[in-house]
Order: structure tokens, then C-alpha cells, then sequence
């Protein structure tokens, strides 16, 4: 495997392709599931499921499956892992199960995993492609968590399901329109961090290049 | 023509392949994870009211139109009759709920398997506690008001409701199923 692809893959699904906030990707489940830290987190970590295998399944098929009936290829093969995580968490987690029933089976139009689908699996090898969904899949988990966190504290006025004591919750259409707003400020956060960072690696990208190139000398000869 | 029906037939072959290989992993998955209808009910009875099941009275139920009693158990020492009805015209369908009659007095109710997005508009205007402690003898679950922006998960609710209360005073108190 090739190092620096796997860390371009790896890094790029975390902060460069985060398809919560730079991409702007599956902003539905986005939305909808991040009420809580322990649904987020149970919704990320189902959608990197998805993620994973549908990448695998459809990066070892690729060269198998017809361009005109690709799309209709790769819903097959992503209904079938969303089922799958369905059947586990109703047999496993029934609880959980029936909070997240009505989002679990959208993932399949979840437009994350047919981007990646579509995008990185269908032209790249099944261990890269792997990788992807992982990083894809901790990307979005992430994000979720982190707007979970948030809104769980001030909308619901608690931290992962423990209630703090003299913190009053909002009423339910306040807390949904709070989701918007706490999405957007945190997207926003996020590409003002990197667009620093990225900056500040130009300035240092520019402050070492005079160095290399034989210009610092003369730099030196005028201060003194 | 024939490249394009090659091509055509290429497609399809690939599809059902595809599709094929999918059935039989979900055929698989099922078989490891099938939970049985029966034996999840009883469980969900017994953590429910804490009172044992050990078999299900009425296994066929009864449809009456918008609501139906899917299974109805009486607990062993008689005193709990246990419903698992479902209500239709939700918004996501139909939505299944655990209901408890005991003295002839809804005693407990609870949501199981829905689609319904809004369910959590229900809880906080405590709408469930609008039918816990009726007596089903005289209490009709249809003219309960539903909780508004939620309209159609409140009458899915009400209708399964209705259901078992139907179920009870013809079949229970009427004493078909007395015996």
C-alpha cells in the first residue's frame, strides 16, 4: 500500500472531504439524529458500517458491473448492508432500534455513501476503498457526535442522557430550529480552523522556501 | 442491434447477480439474527408488567378496520390482560402498541414498532396518560383528542386502542374468551 495515499485517504475523510462540513453531505440524518450524543454516535457508527462494506463489495465488483446499471447495482448492494444493520440492531439492540427505526432505513438514500460509492469505490482498489468508507464513516461520526454534544447541552440541557440539574430544555420546535443553527455555526468553525491552518502552513511553506533557494543570505546582510 | 442487446443483457445478467448474491447474505444475516414474534411478545409483556406469560391466548387477533389486536395473552395468575394492537393512519404507517388491561381499567400502554417521527410531540403533551385509568367498559379511545402538529401518529394511536378496547368488551367481557 501506498503510504502517502493512505494518508491522503485516511486525513481526507476526517478533516480535507469531512462530508458533514466541508462536503455538506446526509445533512438529513445530520439534523434529525443529533438530538442526542448516544444517537449520534449510534448513527454514525451504523452509516460506517454501510459505508465500509458497500465500498468493499463495490470496489472488488467494479470492473464486473455494466456502467449503465451501476446506479441501480450500487442501491442493491447498499439496501442490502443498511437491512443487515437493521436486522442486528433489532435483534441486539431493540431499544435503540426503536428509537432510530424511521432513520436507519434511510441511510440507503443517504447521499454520502452513493457519493463515495460513485466517486472513490467504483475507481479504486477494495483496501483503499475500505479505508475511505472508515474514514468517510469516523468523518460523519464525528461530526454528529460533535453537533450532538452541543445540542444535547443546550437544547436539552443534559450531556450523554444525564440531565443537568437547573439547565431548562427547550420546547421541541425551539430545539429543531437550534439543530440548524448549531450546524451552521459549527461548519462554520470547522472551515474557519482549516482555512487557518492551511494558512498557516503557506506562511511556513513561504518562509522556508527563500532558505532552499539561497536568498535568506542578503536577507541577513540588510538587517545588519 | 445485437451489441446493444448484448449490452442490454450484460446489464440485467449483472443486476440479478448482484441481487442474487445480496438475497442470500440477507438470507443468511436472517437466519442469524430472526427473533420470534411469539416468544419477543411474551418477553415484552412480562418486562412490562412483571407479570409471567406462558402462553398466548388469542394468536390470530382481530382487524376492526383502521385498528387491529395482533396477539392477546392473559397472564398466568389471571389478572393482566395483554394486548399487542396495531393502529393505522399513522404518518409512517402503522404503529404497534403494548396495551394492559387490568380490573377492567388500562393500566399500562406502550409504543412499540412504528415509523413515526413525531412520537415524542405525544409524549410531551402527555398524551398516553389520557387513556391510562379509563375504564374500557365505558371510555371510547376515538374521541380523545389528538395532540396538534402530531395529528396522524395521535390517531394511529387512538385507533389501536380502540382495538383492544373493542377486542375486550366483545370478546373478554363478553366472554368468548372467559373460559
Amino acid at each position: 500500500m501506498d503510504r502517502r495515499k493512505v494518508k491522503e485517504t485516511v486525513l481526507g475523510g476526517l478533516i480535507k472531504n469531512n462530508p458533514t462540513f466541508v462536503l455538506v453531505l446526509g445533512t438529513c440524518p445530520t439534523i434529525a439524529m443529533t438530538t442526542s450524543l448516544f444517537q449520534s454516535f449510534a448513527m454514525g457508527i451504523a452509516t460506517t458500517f454501510v459505508l465500509i462494506f458497500s465500498n468493499l463489495f463495490i470496489s472488488l465488483l467494479r470492473n464486473l458491473i455494466p456502467d449503465k446499471v451501476r446506479i441501480p447495482c450500487y442501491i442493491v448492494l447498499i439496501s442490502t448492508f443498511v437491512i443487515i444493520v437493521q436486522m442486528v440492531m433489532q435483534k441486539f439492540m431493540p431499544d435503540l432500534y426503536e428509537t432510530m427505526r424511521a432513520f436507519i432505513a434511510l441511510i440507503v438514500v443517504n447521499c454520502i455513501i452513493l457519493a463515495r460509492a460513485e466517486s472513490y469505490a467504483s475507481c479504486n482498489k477494495p483496501l483503499y476503498s475500505m479505508l475511505d468508507g472508515v474514514s468517510i464513516g469516523l468523518g460523519f461520526t464525528g461530526a454528529l457526535c460533535l453537533i450532538g454534544i452541543v445540542r444535547e447541552f443546550l437544547a436539552g440541557g443534559a450531556f450523554a442522557g444525564m440531565k443537568i440539574p437547573g439547565f431548562p430544555a427547550m420546547s421541541g420546535a425551539g430545539a429543531s430550529a437550534f439543530g440548524f443553527i448549531v450546524f451552521g455555526c459549527m461548519m462554520a468553525l470547522f472551515n474557519f480552523a482549516i482555512q487557518k491552518i492551511n494558512e498557516r502552513k503557506e506562511k511556513m511553506k513561504a518562509a522556508v522556501l527563500p532558505l532552499g533557494g539561497g536568498s535568506a543570505a542578503p536577507a541577513k546582510e540588510d538587517k545588519a | 442491434m445485437t451489441a446493444k442487446f448484448r449490452s442490454m443483457l450484460q446489464g440485467v445478467a449483472a443486476l440479478a447477480c448482484i441481487a442474487l448474491v445480496c438475497g442470500l447474505l440477507l438470507g443468511a444475516v436472517n437466519h442469524l439474527t430472526y427473533v420470534d414474534p411469539l416468544a419477543a411478545t411474551y418477553e415484552r409483556f412480562a418486562a412490562d408488567t412483571g407479570a409471567s406469560f406462558s402462553e398466548m391466548t388469542d394468536e390470530e387477533g382481530a382487524d376492526y378496520g383502521n385498528g387491529s389486536v395482533v396477539y392477546y395473552a392473559r397472564s398466568d395468575d389471571g389478572g393482566i390482560d395483554a394486548f399487542l394492537v396495531s393502529g393505522g393512519g399513522g404518518f409512517g404507517g402503522n404503529v404497534q402498541i403494548y396495551l394492559y388491561i387490568k380490573d377492567a381499567v388500562i393500566d399500562k400502554l406502550v409504543i412499540g414498532e412504528n415509523g413515526e417521527t413525531y412520537l415524542d410531540k405525544l409524549e410531551k403533551a402527555d398524551f398516553y396518560a389520557r387513556f391510562v385509568g379509563q375504564d374500557v367498559t365505558s371510555f371510547d379511545p376515538l374521541s380523545v383528542d389528538a395532540v396538534a402538529s402530531a395529528t396522524r401518529s395521535s390517531t394511529a394511536v387512538k385507533n389501536g386502542v380502540n382495538a383492544a378496547v373493542r377486542y375486550y368488551n366483545e370478546k373478554i367481557a363478553g366472554g368468548e374468551s372467559n373460559g
